[in-house]
């Protein structure tokens, strides 16, 4: 043990280069991983963000009226209470979509659960019929600001000020009541209340629980609800994001355990002379074996520690999104394991991947003899020679030569190098596609970018032609959306009729044809999986209590309600109901237009009878993406440059040995070093080739399932540009010239005493 | 010979064929050889008869085809290579042309580590280097790298090769990359090293490196052609060339 911790000290005082780029790499690997988890923990949970920043209630507490919530405060354990709140429980109805809803008294904006708003504006005392709704209830009943709502049953009917998120549990038709929140004098006969409690301890949640409920009396209290049972609903939502990141961190594992491979090995190729002599002297195989792996074990756990102790301590200062991201993981319940499993994964990786490496240095031969000359099969090709006879650049054809001749380790070099270009071209695509739902969204589904809802006060020509009107409006589709009921099924469905026979809507197809006859209809992914449904069914459909037969001819791309959409022209509902008039308009835009100003002019021109608001756009939700593709492709491109270095090495020594010989036929160093120039640019292109070759399809195929999965529906990747992908090629290439340059040409000075000492 | 005590090192048909590119070299082919406990013994011959594959054989660096090598009576015919890593601690000596020295360990610590190797205590082993380094005149460069040196390469090699007093020092052209200067050196310290008792198995193709042995055994393709005694008394068995010529002054 002594002398192998003299050698691994000694080893460590000459090559403190190679341990510090070990120990660096794995920090990097192990940094990049936990960011990546943090993120993904923030990105991939709305409801944790919704509730950190809304400084969700841990306890929520339906009781009744006369119940005595004050004493809550007391409680040991309780940080603050919020309410209590009057509630009632009612209908709402819009357009014939109808929801259960509660609806909650708050004249002040509640500072426990406090709800984000995300459109509109909060309650306006001045307009005691002015009511906020949860964002998934106003999903579901079509309902945007300025909607009016009916309570059925009554004459009564509210105002829609503001749309809000809320991390409470969520709406869920016949299940769950939609939140609703409005003046206290809008809620005209309370039947209970609510109150929320924060805790200072949320793991406590059980044991607050029992004491508030004994403090009220168990027969006061209806309902509670915790924050446990509503991040349990939430879960299992936008898989999208997590589904793309894990992908990507998987990858991203298997190139920087590849790399730190070819690493060790290289180190321990050039070590070979070194193995020889410790051989001689008396170290056995297995010391030899344990030498190695335990040396870089204890640099990668360094790494390792090192990484996991700067996010930890320094993660949440980072600037911008990514702090904010890692502070949200501090608090989130999985984060402790995170931080221990990540660095011991990668640290047993690395491990795993040395021991490889060390194993074949347990198999070096205790003699130093010369290693046999390259690999059979090094002749040149006739292409080659006849490509000398036309006096091509000797330099150019000896490394083309040099790259593509050694038999089995060149394809590993390209493979291993092609990995992580592979993953950026992924990336790039995914880019690229959230690029397309931003800049072209009617190649996906959005061709219209503003909603404009009109009143009983402007009739269907007078409302089209204000629209028309406008300079920057290219089109206006008339439209009827309804919520509709598929038999069999408890799922609500949105049936929508827009455009005519004569001016039809543009839909973006996936597959089959535009509905342009009678009964015909196009559907999104989503209401096919749905119904288990195939292009060229026929589904029949429930509004209200009016059935619709349709012949589906068509899938659209259909971004909106999880692609539960089916759609026809106005044409056909109205063939239906002849009664039936638009009560909205879909306004295409003038390229270069902006949506806001549109409007805002719109609004005006309506006088108070129009509500115009812009459609959403599902890549507003996956802009958090952008920045983990940024960093991923960063990361991607760190790995790819140690695979590049480690590459550019093994061509170095392995042009050593020949060049004795190459000097004696007369190269110039100049042209010895553009030999290994050549040689190793050769490789980066045959890897950027095949990165680029393979990736564009992979990337479709991914991004296909994922909207697939997702209900928008397969047909959404883009493929990155050509020149995007052409210049991801160049600058692969040049990279790799630029980097080989510098050590090419300094071995090529070197002097050599004779080529035995090039033997290691 | 049969009458003599055990024979420090003995084998018996040894055979090792390379097998690299195109035909087969047969390095050796059935060499017999016994070397007694204080025998100076050197294999001359052309470079490319096989020497250095029997001296590797020898030293459990390569394994032979076929063949048998006995370590002080004892049959090392099954010994692993972690085995032979063992023995050559304790038992082998082993100089190099080339490549004698770990090129990122100082002096100090390239001759050290044998001993720690062999288990022992540091302070021992930093006494018996001291004491080895002085005695080869190399005092002052124990915190040189191997790579600082020129030809006292081969004495720092000498040293860690005998740190840990070896019944058996092999040394494979020990002076092939030394002037005639550092030939001589060598050449006297093997000398020294042999009147203490120390024996000494040597290849090289330098015949006046071979004088200093008792026993000059020449080689060539692969076999023995001849094992002649230098001094003292006529060699037990004449097989060689020297069995059919006698020389008289």
């Amino acid at each position: 043990m002594r002398a192998t911790l003299r050698w691994a000290h000694s080893d460590l005082r000459t090559h403190r280069g190679e341990a510090l780029f070990l120990v660096l790499a794995t920090a990097g690997i192990v940094v990049s991983l936990l960011l990546a988890t943090a993120l993904f923990g923030y990105a991939t949970n709305p409801w944790q963000r919704v509730f950190t920043q809304a400084h969700g209630a841990h306890v929520w507490l339906h009781t009744a009226p006369s119940a005595d919530t004050g004493r809550l405060t007391e409680l040991d354990g309780v940080e603050s209470v919020t309410g209590p709140y009057p509630t009632a429980s009612t209908t709402l109805a819009s357009r014939g979509a109808r929801a259960a809803v509660e609806l909650r008294g708050t004249a002040e904006e509640p500072s426990v659960g406090r709800p984000l708003l995300t459109s509109g504006h909060w309650l306006d005392p001045s307009d005691p019929d002015g009511v906020v709704l949860e964002s998934r209830l106003a999903r579901a009943l079509l309902a945007a600001p300025g909607d009016t709502l009916a309570l059925p049953g009554t004459d009564r009917t509210v105002t829609v000020l503001g749309v809000a998120d809320s991390a409470e549990k969520r709406y869920r038709p016949g299940e769950q009541p939609g939140l609703v929140w409005a003046q206290p004098s809008a809620v005209r006969d309370p039947r209970g209340q609510v109150v929320a409690l924060r805790l200072t301890d949320p793991e406590d949640t059980d044991y607050a629980v029992q004491r508030a409920v004994t403090v009220l009396g168990a027969g006061a209290v209806s309902e509670v609800s915790t924050w446990k049972q509503a991040r349990a609903e939430a879960q299992g939502d936008n898989r999208l994001l997590g589904q793309v990141l894990g992908l990507f961190g998987l990858g991203a594992l298997v190139a920087a355990g590849l790399a730190v491979h070819g690493a060790i090995g290289t180190r321990i190729r050039g070590h070979l002379r070194d193995i020889s002599v410790l051989k001689a002297i008396g170290f056995t195989p297995g010391q030899v074996v344990r030498v190695f792996l335990l040396q870089h074990l204890a640099y990668a756990l360094l790494g390792a520690l090192a990484a996991a102790a700067v996010v930890q301590g320094l993660g949440s200062r980072i600037p911008g999104r990514l702090g904010d991201a890692v502070g949200v993981w501090h608090g989130l319940p999985g984060h402790t394991v995170a931080l221990l499993v990540v660095p011991v994964a990668v640290v047993l990786f690395i491990g795993a991947t040395t021991g490889l490496a060390a194993w074949r240095a347990g198999r070096v031969p205790p003699v130093p003899v010369p290693r046999r000359a390259s690999a059979p099969g090094g002749r040149l090709s006739g292409a080659a020679r006849s490509a000398l006879g036309l006096r091509l650049p000797p330099a150019l054809v000896l490394g083309w030569h040099r790259a593509f001749s050694r038999r089995l380790r060149s394809p590993a070099t390209v493979a291993r190098l092609a990995l992580p270009l592979l993953l950026i071209v992924v990336a790039m695509s995914a880019w690229t596609t959230i690029e397309r739902f931003d800049g072209r969204p009617e190649q996906v589904g959005l061709p219209t970018s503003l909603t404009v809802h009109a009143d009983a006060g402007l009739t269907g020509r007078a409302a089209r032609s204000v629209l028309e009107g406008d300079p920057q409006v290219a089109a206006a589709y008339p439209g009827v959306e309804v919520a509709a009921l598929v038999p069999g099924q408890t799922a609500t469905i949105a049936l929508r009729g827009l455009g005519t026979r004569q001016d039809p809507y543009p839909y973006s197809l996936a597959e089959g044809r535009a509905a342009t006859g009678r009964d015909e209809a196009v559907a999104g992914q989503g209401l096919l999986a749905l119904l288990d449904a195939r292009v060229g069914d026929w589904v029949r459909i429930t509004v209200g209590d009016q059935p619709q037969i349709l012949h589906i001819v068509g899938r659209s791309i259909e971004p909106e309600n999880a692609g539960r959409v089916i759609s026809t022209s106005l044409d056909t509902l109205r063939e239906n109901d002849p009664g039936l008039g638009p009560t909205l308009y879909e306004l295409r835009l003038r390229p270069g237009a902006d949506p806001g100003a549109v409007a805002e002019r719109l609004t005006a021109a309506g006088r108070g009878h129009l509500d115009v608001h812009a459609v959403p756009n599902p890549a507003d939700g996956l802009s958090p993406l952008r920045g983990v593709i940024v960093g991923l492709i960063v990361v991607l491109a760190l790995i790819g440059l140690i695979e590049l270095l480690t590459a550019i090495g093994g061509t170095v020594r392995e042009g050593e040995r020949d060049l004795l010989a190459l000097k004696a036929i007369g190269l110039s160093p100049r042209q010895i070093t553009a030999i290994t120039v050549v040689s190793t640019a050769c490789t980066a292109l045959a890897a950027a080739v095949a990165a680029t070759g393979l990736g564009v399809p992979l990337a479709r195929w991914i991004i296909d399932a994922q909207g697939a999965s997702s209900g928008i529906g397969s047909g959404i990747a883009a493929r990155p540009s050509a020149l995007l992908l052409l210049l991801l090629c160049v600058a692969a290439v040049t990279g790799a010239a630029a980097l080989a340059a510098l050590p090419a040409s300094r071995a090529a000075r070197r002097r050599l005493a004779d080529t035995l000492s090039a033997v290691a | 010979m049969s009458d003599d005590p055990t024979p420090v090192l003995r084998a018996e048909g040894l055979v090792k064929t390379h097998h690299g590119e195109g035909a087969p070299a047969h390095a050796v082919r059935g060499v017999d050889l016994r070397v007694r406990p204080g025998e100076f013994v050197a294999v001359t011959g052309p470079s490319g008869a096989g020497k250095s594959t029997l001296l590797h054989l020898l030293g459990g660096l390569q394994r032979p085809d076929s063949g048998s090598i006995w370590l002080d009576g004892e049959c090392a015919d099954g010994w692993r290579e972690a085995r032979w890593a063992v023995e050559r601690r304790k038992r082998i000596g082993i100089v190099f042309q080339f490549f004698n020295l770990v090129s990122d360990l100082s002096v100090a610590d390239n001759v050290e580590l044998p001993a720690l190797l062999a288990g022992v205590p540091p302070k021992r082993a930093r006494a018996e280097r001291a004491d080895l380094l002085a005695e080869l005149g190399l005092e002052g460069k124990e915190r040189s790298m191997p790579g600082e040196l020129s030809g006292e390469q081969q004495r720092v090699a000498l040293a860690r090769a005998l740190v840990n007093r070896p019944p058996l020092l092999l040394a494979d052209e020990p002076a092939g990359s030394l002037d005639s200067k550092g030939t001589r050196e060598v050449m006297r310290l093997l000398t020294r090293f042999h009147q203490r008792g120390q024996t000494i198995v040597l290849v090289t193709h330098d015949a006046r490196l071979a004088s200093a042995a008792d026993r000059v055994i020449s080689f060539f393709d692969g076999r023995i052609a001849d094992d002649a005694a230098l001094d003292g008394g006529a060699p037990p068995r004449r097989a060689g060339a020297s069995g059919v010529l006698e020389l008289r002054d």
